[in-house]
């Protein structure tokens, strides 16, 4: 007996880019992080990319299985880490679906979004708010749930930093992407 | 870059300075000690200034050690010798005292780190 599963074009591509994203987040936990928390979270590119180019509910997809299927493949599933990094995915994909609702905002307005001052959000923008929000959520998870204690604070200005200078970056990756994907004639990821 | 990227930038950078006042900022260094003897101020000192002071009480001298923006006990003629295991003081509201011998020492900022300690 053969079962068909229906899959239509929108699945094949959240597959995709949640690889994609996955892969990403593989690479980054052999990296050693100096404090507990500080990633480059390299993975929220694909995240932000995925929200511009096929909207919202793509993008919360692609970020929560790339936390559910990135953490048992790394073996950290139902872990502290795991539900930290949930509670961080949660928190930031809930700020872009907000952030989304600007008029204006990605490339509904057309093609020229990339680098014209229209008044919503580019990469940049979401970058900077959803590793924000990532680190927020996770910080007051830990806190609620694993550390209870008011010293934990001591290390919110600079975890905070991390996310700020991290969220710049992976949103400037972001905009190159878009910027070389956006040039060439449109092509769906997907077949 | 939209302008509605310049202003998230430019917001989440303001923020941090606010977060490391409000998180760091608040155990301010002190600028003074403050030695009481049975209760009574008998001296306030500046933290600045490097300085081995001796305080007569009941039982004897207790040695108060003042460097580089800190003081301690250095001894005290008690059995217990909490007072030196306090250790070095630096903070708005922090305290040490030798209660055998009724001397005690505080740091004075213009923020207290705490309002009150109880034994």
């Amino acid at each position: 007996m053969s079962l068909a599963l229906l899959t239509t074009r929108e699945d094949h591509r959240i597959a995709w880019l949640a690889a994609l994203a996955i892969t990403l987040h593989i690479v980054e936990s052999t990296l050693p992080s100096p404090i507990p928390g500080v990633k480059p979270g390299l993975a929220n590119i694909i995240t932000i990319l995925t929200l511009i180019q096929f909207g919202w509910s793509t993008a919360a997809w692609v970020n929560l299985l790339r936390v559910l299927v990135g953490s048992v493949l790394v073996g950290s599933f139902l872990s502290p880490t795991f539900i930290l990094s949930l509670a961080g995915a949660i928190s930031s994909i809930m700020v872009l679906r907000v952030a989304s609702w600007l008029p204006l905002s990605g490339r509904k307005q057309g093609t020229g979004t990339i680098g014209s001052g229209g008044s919503g959000f580019g990469p940049i923008g979401y970058s900077v708010l959803a590793a924000m929000a990532h680190m927020a959520g996770q910080f007051y998870t830990a806190y609620l749930l694993f550390i209870p204690h008011d010293a934990l604070f001591h290390l919110l200005p600079v975890l905070m930093t991390a996310a700020v200078i991290f969220g710049i970056i992976s949103g400037f990756i972001a905009h190159l992407i878009l910027g070389r994907s956006l040039n060439q004639p449109r092509q769906s990821p997907v077949r | 870059m939209t302008r509605a990227d310049i202003v998230v930038v430019i917001l989440a950078v303001a923020l941090l300075p606010f977060l490391y006042i409000t998180y760091w900022g608040s155990s301010q260094q002190g600028n003074e000690l403050r030695v009481m003897v049975n209760g009574k101020e008998t001296m306030v000192l500046s933290l600045h200034e490097n300085k081995h002071i001796t305080v007569p009480g009941p039982l004897g001298a207790s040695v108060i050690d003042i460097h580089d923006g800190k003081a301690r006990f250095v001894s005290s003629p008690c059995r217990g010798k909490q007072c030196v295991h306090t250790g070095w003081l630096g903070q708005g509201g922090e305290f040490a005292a030798c209660l055998p011998n009724r001397v005690s020492i505080a740091v004075i900022a213009q923020e207290q780190r705490y309002d009150s300690i109880v034994f």
